[in-house]
Protein backbone atom coordinates (compact mmCIF):
# COMPACT_ATOMS: atom_id res chain seq x y z
CA UNK A 1 0.00 0.00 0.00
CA UNK A 2 1.42 3.74 -0.87
CA UNK A 3 2.20 5.57 1.70
CA UNK A 4 0.37 8.36 1.32
CA UNK A 5 -2.76 5.91 0.86
CA UNK A 6 -1.59 4.31 4.48
CA UNK A 7 -1.84 7.76 5.68
CA UNK A 8 -5.28 8.73 5.05
CA UNK A 9 -6.59 5.47 5.44
CA UNK A 10 -5.26 5.98 9.03
CA UNK A 11 -6.43 9.29 9.37
CA UNK A 12 -10.34 8.22 8.10
CA UNK A 13 -9.42 5.04 10.66
CA UNK A 14 -9.05 7.74 13.85
CA UNK A 15 -11.47 9.95 12.00
CA UNK A 16 -14.40 7.80 12.49
CA UNK A 17 -13.38 6.10 16.00
CA UNK A 18 -13.43 9.27 17.37
CA UNK A 19 -16.61 10.50 15.90
CA UNK A 20 -18.56 7.28 16.96
CA UNK A 21 -16.90 7.19 20.22
CA UNK A 22 -18.23 10.74 20.77
CA UNK A 23 -21.12 9.83 19.14
CA UNK A 24 -21.75 6.81 21.96
CA UNK A 25 -20.47 9.45 24.79
CA UNK A 26 -23.40 11.52 23.50
CA UNK A 27 -25.78 9.03 23.36
CA UNK A 28 -24.69 8.20 26.96
CA UNK A 29 -24.88 11.54 28.24
CA UNK A 30 -28.07 11.92 27.35
CA UNK A 31 -29.73 8.69 28.21
CA UNK A 32 -28.59 7.66 31.60
CA UNK A 33 -28.84 10.22 34.22
CA UNK A 34 -25.51 8.31 36.26
CA UNK A 35 -23.62 8.50 33.51
CA UNK A 36 -24.54 11.76 32.73
CA UNK A 37 -23.23 13.16 35.93
CA UNK A 38 -20.27 11.17 36.34
CA UNK A 39 -19.32 11.90 32.55
CA UNK A 40 -20.11 16.05 33.82
CA UNK A 41 -18.24 15.42 36.87
CA UNK A 42 -15.16 13.91 35.09
CA UNK A 43 -15.56 16.79 32.12
CA UNK A 44 -15.35 19.46 35.08
CA UNK A 45 -12.31 17.74 36.48
CA UNK A 46 -10.62 17.74 33.04
CA UNK A 47 -11.39 21.20 32.56
CA UNK A 48 -10.07 22.14 36.08
CA UNK A 49 -6.83 20.56 35.56
CA UNK A 50 -6.44 22.07 32.13
CA UNK A 51 -7.36 25.47 33.46
CA UNK A 52 -4.96 24.75 36.19
CA UNK A 53 -2.34 23.90 34.23
CA UNK A 54 -2.74 26.91 32.05
CA UNK A 55 -2.24 29.10 34.41
CA UNK A 56 0.67 27.33 36.13
CA UNK A 57 1.85 27.80 33.11
CA UNK A 58 0.96 31.43 32.67
CA UNK A 59 2.21 31.99 36.19
CA UNK A 60 5.67 30.66 35.06
CA UNK A 61 6.07 33.10 32.12
CA UNK A 62 4.76 35.83 34.69
CA UNK A 63 7.25 35.29 37.65
CA UNK A 64 9.70 37.88 36.89
CA UNK A 65 7.22 40.77 36.62
CA UNK A 66 5.34 39.22 39.70
CA UNK A 67 9.25 39.53 41.51
CA UNK A 68 9.30 42.95 40.71
CA UNK A 69 5.97 43.63 42.17
CA UNK A 70 6.39 42.11 45.44
CA UNK A 71 9.81 43.71 45.69
CA UNK A 72 8.18 46.80 45.06
CA UNK A 73 5.33 46.33 47.60
CA UNK A 74 7.75 44.62 50.14
CA UNK A 75 9.44 48.14 49.80
CA UNK A 76 6.35 49.81 50.18
CA UNK A 77 5.14 47.63 53.23
CA UNK A 78 9.06 48.29 54.73
CA UNK A 79 8.17 52.10 54.60
CA UNK A 80 5.04 52.36 56.24
CA UNK A 81 6.29 49.86 58.69
CA UNK A 82 9.44 52.03 59.33
CA UNK A 83 6.83 55.12 59.74
CA UNK A 84 4.89 53.37 61.87
CA UNK A 85 7.55 52.23 63.89
CA UNK A 86 8.86 56.12 64.11
CA UNK A 87 4.84 56.81 64.88
CA UNK A 88 4.91 54.64 67.94
CA UNK A 89 8.15 55.89 69.21
CA UNK A 90 7.04 59.59 68.94
CA UNK A 91 3.36 58.18 70.57
CA UNK A 92 5.47 56.49 73.27
CA UNK A 93 7.51 59.59 74.02
CA UNK A 94 4.24 62.02 73.92
CA UNK A 95 2.84 59.46 76.76
CA UNK A 96 6.04 59.46 78.63
CA UNK A 97 5.85 63.45 78.59
CA UNK A 98 2.30 63.58 79.35
CA UNK A 99 2.76 61.34 82.31
CA UNK A 100 6.02 62.98 83.84
CA UNK A 101 3.67 66.69 83.36
CA UNK A 102 0.93 64.83 84.96
CA UNK A 103 3.05 63.67 87.42
CA UNK A 104 4.29 66.76 88.35
CA UNK A 105 0.88 68.58 89.52
CA UNK A 106 -1.16 67.54 92.35
CA UNK A 107 -4.66 67.87 91.88
CA UNK A 108 -6.70 68.17 94.93
CA UNK A 109 -10.69 68.64 94.43
CA UNK A 110 -12.43 71.56 96.81
CA UNK A 111 -15.53 73.90 97.45
CA UNK A 112 -16.17 77.15 97.27
CA UNK A 113 -17.33 78.35 100.59
CA UNK A 114 -17.24 82.21 99.32
CA UNK A 115 -16.76 84.14 96.57
CA UNK A 116 -17.49 87.97 95.55
CA UNK A 117 -17.62 88.62 92.42
CA UNK A 118 -18.97 92.37 92.18
CA UNK A 119 -15.70 94.15 93.87
CA UNK A 120 -12.51 95.26 91.86
CA UNK A 121 -10.60 92.50 94.07
CA UNK A 122 -12.64 89.47 93.79
CA UNK A 123 -12.20 86.29 95.92
CA UNK A 124 -12.66 82.85 96.51
CA UNK A 125 -12.63 80.87 99.77
CA UNK A 126 -12.23 77.23 99.05
CA UNK A 127 -12.82 74.22 101.96
CA UNK A 128 -9.23 72.68 101.92
CA UNK A 129 -6.26 74.34 103.82
CA UNK A 130 -2.34 73.36 104.58
CA UNK A 131 -3.86 70.20 105.89
CA UNK A 132 -5.03 68.95 102.68
CA UNK A 133 -1.84 69.70 100.72
CA UNK A 134 -2.58 73.06 99.42
CA UNK A 135 -0.11 75.83 99.55
CA UNK A 136 0.16 79.43 98.14
CA UNK A 137 0.53 79.79 94.58
CA UNK A 138 -1.44 76.78 93.06
CA UNK A 139 -3.78 77.24 90.78
CA UNK A 140 -7.98 77.05 90.55
CA UNK A 141 -9.24 75.69 88.07
CA UNK A 142 -12.54 73.70 87.67
CA UNK A 143 -14.43 71.72 84.41
CA UNK A 144 -14.91 75.39 82.50
CA UNK A 145 -11.59 76.27 82.71
CA UNK A 146 -9.00 78.81 84.89
CA UNK A 147 -10.72 80.09 88.09
CA UNK A 148 -7.76 81.74 90.18
CA UNK A 149 -5.05 81.72 92.32
CA UNK A 150 -4.51 80.57 95.81
CA UNK A 151 -3.01 83.45 98.18
CA UNK A 152 -2.69 82.01 101.06
CA UNK A 153 -3.88 79.15 103.73
CA UNK A 154 -4.82 78.39 107.18
CA UNK A 155 -4.99 74.73 108.03
CA UNK A 156 -8.69 73.98 106.92
CA UNK A 157 -9.61 76.69 104.29
CA UNK A 158 -7.79 78.26 101.29
CA UNK A 159 -8.15 82.40 100.18
CA UNK A 160 -7.26 82.74 96.85
CA UNK A 161 -7.74 85.65 94.21
CA UNK A 162 -10.12 85.02 91.04
CA UNK A 163 -9.50 85.93 87.51
CA UNK A 164 -11.97 88.77 88.54
CA UNK A 165 -8.54 90.62 89.57
CA UNK A 166 -6.65 93.47 87.43
CA UNK A 167 -3.74 92.97 88.89
CA UNK A 168 -3.71 89.09 87.75
CA UNK A 169 -2.18 88.13 85.11
CA UNK A 170 -1.66 84.72 83.46
CA UNK A 171 -0.07 83.03 80.65
CA UNK A 172 -2.53 82.39 77.28
CA UNK A 173 -2.02 80.48 74.89
CA UNK A 174 -4.25 81.33 71.27
CA UNK A 175 -4.83 77.32 69.69
CA UNK A 176 -4.85 78.98 65.97
CA UNK A 177 -1.46 80.79 66.10
CA UNK A 178 0.19 79.38 69.28
CA UNK A 179 1.27 83.02 69.87
CA UNK A 180 1.45 83.32 73.81
CA UNK A 181 0.47 86.50 75.49
CA UNK A 182 -0.55 87.37 79.08
CA UNK A 183 -4.72 87.69 80.19
CA UNK A 184 -6.27 89.42 82.55
CA UNK A 185 -9.24 90.49 83.55
CA UNK A 186 -11.16 93.84 81.90
CA UNK A 187 -12.28 95.17 85.23
CA UNK A 188 -15.85 95.37 84.16
CA UNK A 189 -17.48 92.50 83.59
CA UNK A 190 -17.74 89.09 84.98
CA UNK A 191 -17.37 87.13 81.79
CA UNK A 192 -15.08 88.62 79.77
CA UNK A 193 -11.13 89.19 79.87
CA UNK A 194 -8.21 90.84 77.51
CA UNK A 195 -5.22 89.40 76.05
CA UNK A 196 -2.90 91.72 75.79
CA UNK A 197 0.36 92.86 74.28
CA UNK A 198 0.21 90.66 71.47
CA UNK A 199 2.06 91.71 68.46
CA UNK A 200 0.25 93.96 65.86
CA UNK A 201 1.07 92.06 62.67
CA UNK A 202 -1.59 88.59 64.61
CA UNK A 203 -4.54 88.77 63.06
CA UNK A 204 -7.15 86.70 65.65
CA UNK A 205 -9.64 85.60 64.40
CA UNK A 206 -13.00 85.27 66.43
CA UNK A 207 -14.01 82.12 68.21
CA UNK A 208 -10.50 81.06 68.54
CA UNK A 209 -9.67 78.95 71.46
CA UNK A 210 -7.99 80.15 74.41
CA UNK A 211 -6.01 78.22 76.47
CA UNK A 212 -3.16 78.51 79.63
CA UNK A 213 0.33 78.33 77.95
CA UNK A 214 1.95 76.83 80.74
CA UNK A 215 4.66 78.93 81.25
CA UNK A 216 3.71 80.46 84.62
CA UNK A 217 4.74 77.64 86.45
CA UNK A 218 0.87 78.42 88.29
CA UNK A 219 -1.17 76.42 85.21
CA UNK A 220 -0.79 73.32 83.82
CA UNK A 221 -0.88 73.84 79.78
CA UNK A 222 -3.67 73.78 77.90
CA UNK A 223 -6.28 74.44 80.74
CA UNK A 224 -9.12 76.26 79.02
CA UNK A 225 -9.93 79.72 79.56
CA UNK A 226 -12.58 80.86 76.60
CA UNK A 227 -12.65 81.92 73.23
CA UNK A 228 -11.53 85.18 71.13
CA UNK A 229 -14.29 87.88 70.24
CA UNK A 230 -13.19 91.16 68.96
CA UNK A 231 -9.55 92.26 68.41
CA UNK A 232 -8.09 95.93 68.28
CA UNK A 233 -4.67 97.59 68.21
CA UNK A 234 -3.56 99.66 71.34
CA UNK A 235 -1.56 102.78 70.53
CA UNK A 236 -0.52 100.96 66.78
CA UNK A 237 2.13 98.94 68.72
CA UNK A 238 0.38 96.24 70.10
CA UNK A 239 -2.77 94.30 69.91
CA UNK A 240 -5.70 93.53 72.34
CA UNK A 241 -8.10 91.00 72.19
CA UNK A 242 -11.32 90.27 73.78
CA UNK A 243 -11.84 86.84 75.53
CA UNK A 244 -15.54 85.68 76.55
CA UNK A 245 -14.48 83.17 79.78
CA UNK A 246 -15.94 79.90 79.48
CA UNK A 247 -16.43 80.08 83.33
CA UNK A 248 -19.43 81.37 84.65
CA UNK A 249 -18.65 82.79 88.33
CA UNK A 250 -21.89 83.02 88.80
CA UNK A 251 -22.75 79.04 89.09
CA UNK A 252 -19.03 78.28 90.29
CA UNK A 253 -19.79 75.54 93.30
CA UNK A 254 -16.61 72.87 93.09
CA UNK A 255 -12.97 73.39 91.73
CA UNK A 256 -9.55 71.88 91.52
CA UNK A 257 -6.91 73.20 93.50
CA UNK A 258 -3.56 72.47 91.32
CA UNK A 259 -0.52 72.44 92.16
CA UNK A 260 2.89 72.09 90.22
CA UNK A 261 5.11 70.16 92.41
CA UNK A 262 8.07 71.66 90.55
CA UNK A 263 7.06 75.12 91.21
CA UNK A 264 10.03 75.17 93.95
CA UNK A 265 12.76 73.63 92.00
CA UNK A 266 12.45 75.69 88.99
CA UNK A 267 12.20 79.33 91.30
CA UNK A 268 15.06 78.27 93.02
CA UNK A 269 16.51 77.58 89.58
CA UNK A 270 15.62 81.07 87.88
CA UNK A 271 16.75 82.96 91.26
CA UNK A 272 20.54 81.12 91.70
CA UNK A 273 20.67 81.91 87.73
CA UNK A 274 19.73 85.56 87.80
CA UNK A 275 22.12 85.68 91.32
CA UNK A 276 24.86 84.39 89.16
CA UNK A 277 24.56 87.20 86.72
CA UNK B 1 -22.81 -15.16 3.65
CA UNK B 2 -26.40 -14.88 4.45
CA UNK B 3 -26.29 -17.58 6.97
CA UNK B 4 -23.55 -15.22 8.77
CA UNK B 5 -25.69 -12.56 8.71
CA UNK B 6 -28.42 -14.45 10.50
CA UNK B 7 -26.01 -16.03 12.91
CA UNK B 8 -24.79 -12.53 13.72
CA UNK B 9 -28.02 -11.25 14.72
CA UNK B 10 -29.27 -14.35 16.58
CA UNK B 11 -26.30 -14.38 18.65
CA UNK B 12 -26.54 -10.81 19.14
CA UNK B 13 -30.42 -11.04 20.49
CA UNK B 14 -28.55 -14.58 22.70
CA UNK B 15 -26.46 -11.48 24.66
CA UNK B 16 -29.57 -9.51 24.69
CA UNK B 17 -31.10 -11.99 26.16
CA UNK B 18 -28.22 -12.88 28.60
CA UNK B 19 -28.05 -9.46 29.67
CA UNK B 20 -31.77 -9.10 30.25
CA UNK B 21 -32.44 -12.20 31.97
CA UNK B 22 -29.48 -13.92 33.21
CA UNK B 23 -28.45 -11.49 36.27
CA UNK B 24 -25.74 -14.49 37.72
CA UNK B 25 -23.85 -11.71 40.39
CA UNK B 26 -22.47 -8.36 40.30
CA UNK B 27 -18.93 -9.59 40.02
CA UNK B 28 -20.01 -11.53 36.35
CA UNK B 29 -20.76 -9.33 32.87
CA UNK B 30 -20.55 -11.85 30.37
CA UNK B 31 -19.70 -9.99 27.20
CA UNK B 32 -19.64 -12.00 23.84
CA UNK B 33 -20.12 -9.37 21.31
CA UNK B 34 -16.42 -8.56 21.03
CA UNK B 35 -16.03 -11.99 19.30
CA UNK B 36 -18.64 -11.25 16.94
CA UNK B 37 -16.68 -8.22 16.22
CA UNK B 38 -13.58 -10.52 16.07
CA UNK B 39 -15.84 -12.95 13.37
CA UNK B 40 -16.29 -10.09 11.11
CA UNK B 41 -14.50 -11.01 7.64
CA UNK B 42 -11.08 -10.52 7.59
CA UNK B 43 -11.70 -8.09 4.17
CA UNK B 44 -13.26 -5.63 6.21
CA UNK B 45 -11.09 -2.83 7.47
CA UNK B 46 -11.79 -0.72 10.93
CA UNK B 47 -14.03 1.68 9.67
CA UNK B 48 -16.31 -1.22 8.75
CA UNK B 49 -15.94 -2.78 11.91
CA UNK B 50 -15.81 0.20 14.12
CA UNK B 51 -19.34 1.32 12.30
CA UNK B 52 -20.74 -2.70 12.76
CA UNK B 53 -19.87 -2.41 16.33
CA UNK B 54 -21.37 0.91 16.94
CA UNK B 55 -24.30 0.00 15.38
CA UNK B 56 -24.56 -3.36 17.38
CA UNK B 57 -23.94 -1.72 20.55
CA UNK B 58 -26.46 0.67 19.90
CA UNK B 59 -28.78 -2.00 19.06
CA UNK B 60 -28.31 -4.33 22.05
CA UNK B 61 -27.98 -1.07 24.80
CA UNK B 62 -31.95 -0.30 23.08
CA UNK B 63 -33.06 -3.26 23.47
CA UNK B 64 -31.37 -4.17 26.74
CA UNK B 65 -31.04 -1.08 29.38
CA UNK B 66 -31.73 1.65 27.32
CA UNK B 67 -28.90 3.45 28.41
CA UNK B 68 -27.85 4.66 24.91
CA UNK B 69 -23.96 4.57 23.96
CA UNK B 70 -22.99 2.64 26.60
CA UNK B 71 -21.98 -0.72 24.48
CA UNK B 72 -21.20 1.36 21.80
CA UNK B 73 -18.58 3.01 23.63
CA UNK B 74 -17.12 -0.11 24.45
CA UNK B 75 -17.44 -1.92 21.24
CA UNK B 76 -15.81 0.75 18.81
CA UNK B 77 -12.22 -0.22 20.17
CA UNK B 78 -12.59 -3.95 19.65
CA UNK B 79 -13.85 -2.88 16.07
CA UNK B 80 -10.38 -0.28 15.73
CA UNK B 81 -8.49 -3.04 16.86
CA UNK B 82 -9.68 -6.14 15.62
CA UNK B 83 -7.36 -6.05 12.47
CA UNK B 84 -4.40 -5.46 14.46
CA UNK B 85 -4.77 -8.39 17.02
CA UNK B 86 -5.60 -10.65 14.13
CA UNK B 87 -1.99 -9.66 12.38
CA UNK B 88 -0.43 -9.98 15.96
CA UNK B 89 -1.58 -13.33 16.51
CA UNK B 90 -2.33 -14.90 13.45
CA UNK B 91 0.39 -13.04 11.01
CA UNK B 92 0.01 -11.30 8.06
CA UNK B 93 0.05 -14.34 5.86
CA UNK B 94 -3.57 -14.67 6.79
CA UNK B 95 -4.22 -10.82 4.93
CA UNK B 96 -1.54 -12.07 2.26
CA UNK B 97 -3.54 -15.31 1.48
CA UNK B 98 -6.87 -13.52 1.90
CA UNK B 99 -8.13 -16.44 3.98
CA UNK B 100 -10.90 -16.21 6.69
CA UNK B 101 -10.05 -16.90 10.44
CA UNK B 102 -10.83 -20.66 11.16
CA UNK B 103 -10.83 -23.08 14.05
CA UNK B 104 -9.48 -25.67 12.44
CA UNK B 105 -6.32 -24.18 10.37
CA UNK B 106 -5.03 -21.45 13.21
CA UNK B 107 -6.05 -23.51 16.18
CA UNK B 108 -7.99 -23.10 19.42
CA UNK B 109 -5.33 -21.68 21.47
CA UNK B 110 -4.22 -18.56 18.63
CA UNK B 111 -8.00 -17.83 18.99
CA UNK B 112 -7.60 -17.93 22.60
CA UNK B 113 -5.34 -15.10 23.19
CA UNK B 114 -7.26 -12.84 20.22
CA UNK B 115 -10.57 -13.18 22.12
CA UNK B 116 -9.33 -12.83 25.16
CA UNK B 117 -7.50 -9.31 24.51
CA UNK B 118 -10.58 -7.79 22.75
CA UNK B 119 -12.70 -9.47 25.34
CA UNK B 120 -10.76 -7.79 28.19
CA UNK B 121 -10.54 -3.97 26.17
CA UNK B 122 -14.31 -4.10 25.94
CA UNK B 123 -14.84 -5.34 29.64
CA UNK B 124 -12.28 -2.34 30.76
CA UNK B 125 -14.48 -0.16 29.31
CA UNK B 126 -17.76 -1.21 30.01
CA UNK B 127 -17.29 -1.88 33.17
CA UNK B 128 -14.98 1.29 33.85
CA UNK B 129 -18.25 2.97 32.43
CA UNK B 130 -21.23 1.17 34.68
CA UNK B 131 -19.80 2.06 37.39
CA UNK B 132 -19.48 5.13 36.82
CA UNK B 133 -17.29 6.03 39.88
CA UNK B 134 -19.18 4.49 42.09
CA UNK B 135 -17.38 1.39 43.23
CA UNK B 136 -13.86 0.65 44.39
CA UNK B 137 -11.16 -0.51 42.21
CA UNK B 138 -10.84 -3.66 44.18
CA UNK B 139 -14.71 -4.23 43.35
CA UNK B 140 -14.02 -3.53 39.53
CA UNK B 141 -10.84 -5.21 39.35
CA UNK B 142 -12.26 -8.11 40.87
CA UNK B 143 -15.10 -7.82 38.05
CA UNK B 144 -13.12 -7.50 35.23
CA UNK B 145 -11.26 -10.73 36.51
CA UNK B 146 -13.81 -13.06 36.45
CA UNK B 147 -15.78 -11.70 34.01
CA UNK B 148 -12.94 -11.78 31.29
CA UNK B 149 -12.91 -15.79 32.45
CA UNK B 150 -16.60 -16.37 31.69
CA UNK B 151 -16.61 -14.64 28.95
CA UNK B 152 -14.12 -15.58 27.04
CA UNK B 153 -15.28 -19.18 27.60
CA UNK B 154 -18.25 -18.74 26.20
CA UNK B 155 -16.41 -16.07 23.46
CA UNK B 156 -14.93 -19.09 22.44
CA UNK B 157 -17.97 -21.09 21.95
CA UNK B 158 -19.45 -18.28 20.20
CA UNK B 159 -16.71 -17.55 17.59
CA UNK B 160 -16.68 -21.50 16.82
CA UNK B 161 -20.38 -21.21 15.89
CA UNK B 162 -20.09 -18.39 14.40
CA UNK B 163 -16.77 -19.83 11.60
CA UNK B 164 -17.36 -21.58 8.80
CA UNK B 165 -15.89 -25.22 9.46
CA UNK B 166 -14.68 -23.85 5.62
CA UNK B 167 -10.98 -24.59 6.94
CA UNK B 168 -11.74 -28.26 7.11
CA UNK B 169 -9.99 -28.93 4.09
CA UNK B 170 -6.81 -27.28 5.36
CA UNK B 171 -6.22 -29.52 8.19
Amino acid sequence: MPRGQKTSSFLVCAATFILLEVAALALLHASSTLQDIWLTRATHRTMAFLWGSGETVRTQFQLERLNRELQSENARLQERLRAYERGEADREELARMAEREAASYRYTPATVVKMSRNRTRNYIILNKGSEDGIRPQSGIISDRGVVGIVESVDKHFAYGLTLMNPEMSIGARLDSSDVVAPLSWDGRSTGRALVRNLPPHYEVAPGDTVRTSGYSSIFPPGVPIGITGGSRLVDGSTRQVEVMLFQDFAALRYVTVVENLERTKILSLIENTEDAR
Amino acid sequence: MRLSVLKYILLMLAQVAVWNYFDFSPYVMIAFLPALILCLPIAWGPVISMLIAFATGFAVDFLVTGQLGMTSLALVPVGLLRRGVVRLVFGSELFARGEELSFYRQGWQKFLLCTVILTAVNLVIQIWVDGAGMYSLGFNVLKFGISLLVSTAISMAIAFLMLEPTGERWK
